[in-house]
């Protein structure tokens, strides 16, 4: 898949169209693309910290929300950026991975929260696509 | 999509989307504007938006949206919607992340011209001295159980520790403390975001502006108010930081079940919303008011913090640099009032989300020092350009749920405002036009830049001459803070 996500215009917060084939593939990729809000440019040290997180939810919507702002809340207390995830479990209603990252000395942009602003996992011809809206 | 044929006028500056448009609105939607204004609002989908919420249970009269009105998530921005007591609903959405996100003034008796020679140290004191960026922690180190306190006491905790008077608190939005705030509501989460970031400004759009009063509109009223012409003034805007992020981000979660449990139907889930008479609606409601408490207590010791910052730059300098409050508004928030429906006083619970209460003249909820004149309303404008003081009027109360605009309201994206604008290029243009400029990130400046704002002396020409507020002062900016 050659996009894994794009900037989709918003007046006043930042809004991701995100892809992949499967599940799994959409929260990597949206954990990407809300990286890409946070930090500008590449960052080093993956792996220097790890974090087992899991996660339950209603939905796979509420899932991918629970996700993102997970990794939000390291970003914004400990500015910790996550770039290596393993799911040992991923499904609609249940996530458990670990991940890996490191702390980075200032954060460009400040995610205050994950939306379900028209929230709405669909089907794409390669697989799976979703816009999330961040409040910023 | 909501087309200019869809809008019914009212009159100069109203205009109505009827509940025919869709059959799910329960109420018509209107929005104030004027010919200008109108064309920005129909580039994003605010009125879409403005529409949905006319669709929430137990919504009374219209919902409303203000002339700063623009695209957010599930309520637009500038949004007011009323829902009747006990079986409407409060929607988490309909209040937003940043709750009790507001505006402080503070007045000195400065004249411009006395200032100017240390408008440089000055700016950069404040810089130092008042916590910015983002996740930026304070100095203020809470005891054990104190965050409970700041929680359920708001901006008295901050006056009983020493970070300010009870003249500030006379001066505050329900004197900086909201009843039935319930700490006990809120997550642990919410209170490990909390904890270290009392006394911070934070990032994105908020910031601390030193400013001088240009145009004095309503003299009589601005001499109530402490101001005058060529004075120097300070303005906070900032909110509840992480804590009040998470309680929202708690409780949007909490009632994407609760709809189901009550059978609401929603067209976006953003809206989720439970009725107030429900245990859902009551912790909501609880969390939040203790959110709200945070904030006028972070924007209290950020008072404290600028008035050290004046202190150490102007003392031995300048006489009379202390600063006096002169009120402090919110403008997220959901509260329960009493308003017109039909033709009974009915308990409503009122939803701003960017919008302003503007109570007028004669309420009783306002302090005895402004009580006849209405309540004090502050209309920040873009970074670099004009603010404004307005006060409420009657007129407001009959029309709007005692509701005004909030700001300027963005017609750019920050995405597309960072690609026309420089961040250090417009620091140089504001700096040029006397303006000094202390901020943590040139991205987060550019998408600050005046160009993707309207124009806010427009904005507030629509509510005074809709009759929704009352010009007093113009505020012009020397420097700005920002994270």
């Amino acid at each position: 898949m050659s996009t894994r996500f794009e900037e989709v215009e918003h007046t006043a917060d930042r809004a991701l169209r995100i892809y992949g084939r499967n599940l799994t593939e959409l929260f990597v990729n949206a954990a990407a693309g809300m990286n890409s809000l946070l930090v500008a440019g590449v960052f080093g040290d993956a792996g220097r910290v790890a974090k087992r997180i899991e996660l339950e939810a209603g939905d796979a919507e509420s899932l991918l929300v629970a996700w993102l702002s997970e990794l939000a809340f390291w970003a914004e207390t400990e500015s910790l950026i996550f770039n290596w995830f393993d799911f040992m479990e991923l499904s609609p209603a249940r996530l458990v991975a670990v991940v890996r990252g490191a702390p980075v000395q200032a954060l460009d942009k400040h995610v205050k929260a994950v939306t379900f602003h028209n929230l709405a996992i669909g089907r794409h011809p390669e697989g799976l696509v979703v816009t999330v809206v961040f409040d910023v | 999509m909501v087309r200019i044929r869809d809008l019914r006028r009212i009159d100069a500056y109203l205009y109505e989307i009827p509940p025919s448009f869709r059959p799910d609105m329960r109420v018509p939607a209107r929005f104030y504007a004027d010919a200008a204004l109108i064309d920005n609002i129909l580039g994003d989908r605010s009125l879409e938006q403005l529409v949905n919420t006319a669709t929430l249970p137990g919504v009374v009269n219209h919902v409303l949206a203000m002339p700063d009105m623009h695209q957010g998530y599930g309520f637009p921005i500038g949004g007011v919607v009323a829902t009747a007591l006990p079986d409407g609903v409060i929607s988490p959405g309909g209040v937003g992340y940043d709750i009790n996100c507001g505006v402080r003034l503070l007045a000195s008796q400065i004249d411009v011209e006395a200032i100017r020679p240390h408008l440089d140290d000055l700016a950069s004191m404040l810089y130092a001295n008042c916590p910015s960026g983002v996740g930026k922690g304070g100095p203020v180190k809470l005891a054990a159980g104190e965050l409970d306190q700041v929680m359920e006491k708001g901006a008295r905790w901050a006056v009983q520790r020493g970070f300010g008077s009870a003249a500030d608190l006379e001066r505050t939005e329900e004197e900086g403390c909201l009843a039935g705030a319930d700490a006990q509501k809120v997550s642990t989460r919410a209170r490990d975001r909390g904890k270290g970031q009392i006394g911070t400004l934070g990032a994105g759009n908020h910031f601390i502006e030193v400013d001088v009063v240009d145009r004095v509109a309503d003299d009589a009223i601005a001499r109530r108010l402490g101001l005058f012409a060529g004075q120097v003034v300070v303005q906070i805007h900032c909110g509840s930081r992480g804590l009040g992020h998470q309680v929202c981000t708690d409780y949007v979660d909490l009632f994407q079940k609760a709809v189901h449990k009550y059978g609401i139907d929603l067209p976006d889930r953003e809206l989720v919303c439970a009725p107030l008479s429900s245990p859902e609606g009551r912790d909501y409601l609880a969390a939040m008011k203790a959110a709200a408490n945070y904030a006028f207590a972070n924007r209290q010791v950020l008072v404290y913090h600028i008035r050290h910052a004046f202190e150490q730059v102007l003392a031995g300098k300048l006489n009379h640099h202390h600063l006096f409050q002169v009120y402090d508004i919110a403008h997220n928030m959901a509260k329960l009032e009493s308003h017109r429906v039909g033709a009974r006083m009915v308990e409503v619970c009122v939803h701003r989300k960017g919008a302003t209460r503007a109570f007028g003249p004669g309420s009783d909820v306002l302090p005895p020092v402004y009580r006849d004149i209405g309540q004090p309303v502050l209309v920040p404008g873009s970074m670099g350009t004009s603010s404004w003081v307005l006060v409420g009027t009657e007129g407001g109360m009959s029309q709007a749920f005692g509701s005004t605009c909030h700001g300027a309201g963005r017609t750019m994206s920050r995405h597309q405002a960072k690609r026309s604008v420089q961040g250090p290029a417009l620091r140089r243009e504001l700096e040029a036009a006397g303006i000094r400029v202390r901020a943590g990130s040139m991205a987060g400046l550019a998408e600050e830049a005046p160009a993707a704002y309207k124009d806010v002396d427009r904005v507030v020409d629509v509510v005074h001459e809709a009759g929704l507020a009352r010009r007093v002062a113009r505020l012009a900016p020397l420097a700005v803070i920002k994270g």
